[in-house]
């Protein structure tokens, strides 16, 4: 992909980053007491309701694509050789797709999974 | 102007790398924006990678199967403490500060509060660096300011 339409990425995905995040901690801190906010049947009933699951997994991706492309662009900044790009363009492919597995692993099981004492 | 022909020691002298980032000298308040955008990105990755794995023990960690409340108190007992919180209270601070500033960085990447160039003349100030953006850089550290202590107020309560 040209390095415009990546910079193009990394914007949407900052404006998006914004308001996904600032969602997030209005639920964490605004809408129930922190304590609350964080207890396991709170989470669970989060997780459960497919509309939060699905804001959840949009802010997994969201986030980890606008960090790690931004990791990307300070390393392009470091170094300009032709080698160095290659690898630091395959690393963060490979580092958004291995973040983000994990983090939709946990999405899945606590959506699906059964639930343990 | 170009730099063919540049010897070897030229390119490594005028290739700072990391240092260029460090070095301070004669930095002005974008360029210090600049600087603290970057290094607040990097913070919130590294916090995001931590993030991953704390909720993963949400579902019983790495090798988990399912919702387990068990290993949930389990990392909870780790991080929810006094030192966790402080954490969070900085995160916050930078949270707000990236958000933002790259905002005030996108509004400037598409031209929308910048002025137009002009004439470079004593004392060298980049005529299109106007006072709107400036503003948005004090307004960025305001709001993270704020936010924080909205933050210590939330993970603090009742804490002591």
């Amino acid at each position: 992909m040209r390095e415009s339409r990546l910079m193009l990425v990394q914007y949407v995905t900052a404006v998006l980053a914004v308001v996904l995040v600032s969602i997030h901690l209005i639920m964490q801190g605004v809408l129930y007491p922190y304590t609350t906010a964080i207890s396991f049947s709170n989470i669970l009933s989060i997780y459960r309701n497919g509309l939060y699951a699905t804001f959840l997994e949009a802010l997994l991706v969201v986030t980890l694509v606008h960090g790690f492309d931004g990791v990307r662009i300070i390393l392009h900044e470091w170094r300009q050789t032709a080698p160095w790009s290659r690898w630091v363009d395959i690393g963060t492919i490979l580092a958004i797709v291995i973040s983000v597995g994990y983090g939709t692993r946990t999405v899945i099981l606590a959506v699906f999974g059964g639930v343990a004492a | 102007m170009s730099t063919t022909g540049a010897t070897g020691e030229e390119r490594a002298k005028n290739r700072r790398g990391i240092r260029g980032w460090l070095n301070p000298y004669h930095y002005n308040l974008e360029r210090w924006a600049y600087f603290f955008q970057r290094v607040t990105g990097v913070a919130i990755l590294a916090y995001l990678l931590g993030h991953l794995g704390d909720t993963s023990f949400f579902v019983g960690g790495p090798t988990g199967s399912g919702p387990s409340s068990s290993s949930w108190a389990f990392i909870g007992s780790i991080f929810e403490n006094s030192f966790g919180h402080l954490i969070l209270v900085l995160l916050v601070v930078v949270l707000f500060f990236h958000g933002a500033n790259g905002i005030r960085l996108i509004l400037a990447e598409f031209g929308l509060i910048l002025k137009k160039p002009g004439r470079i003349e004593y004392p060298y100030e980049a005529r299109s660096l106007g006072l709107g953006q400036k503003y948005l850089f004090w307004l960025a550290l305001t709001v993270a300011i704020i936010a924080a202590i909205w933050a210590f107020l939330v993970l603090f309560e009742g804490m002591g």
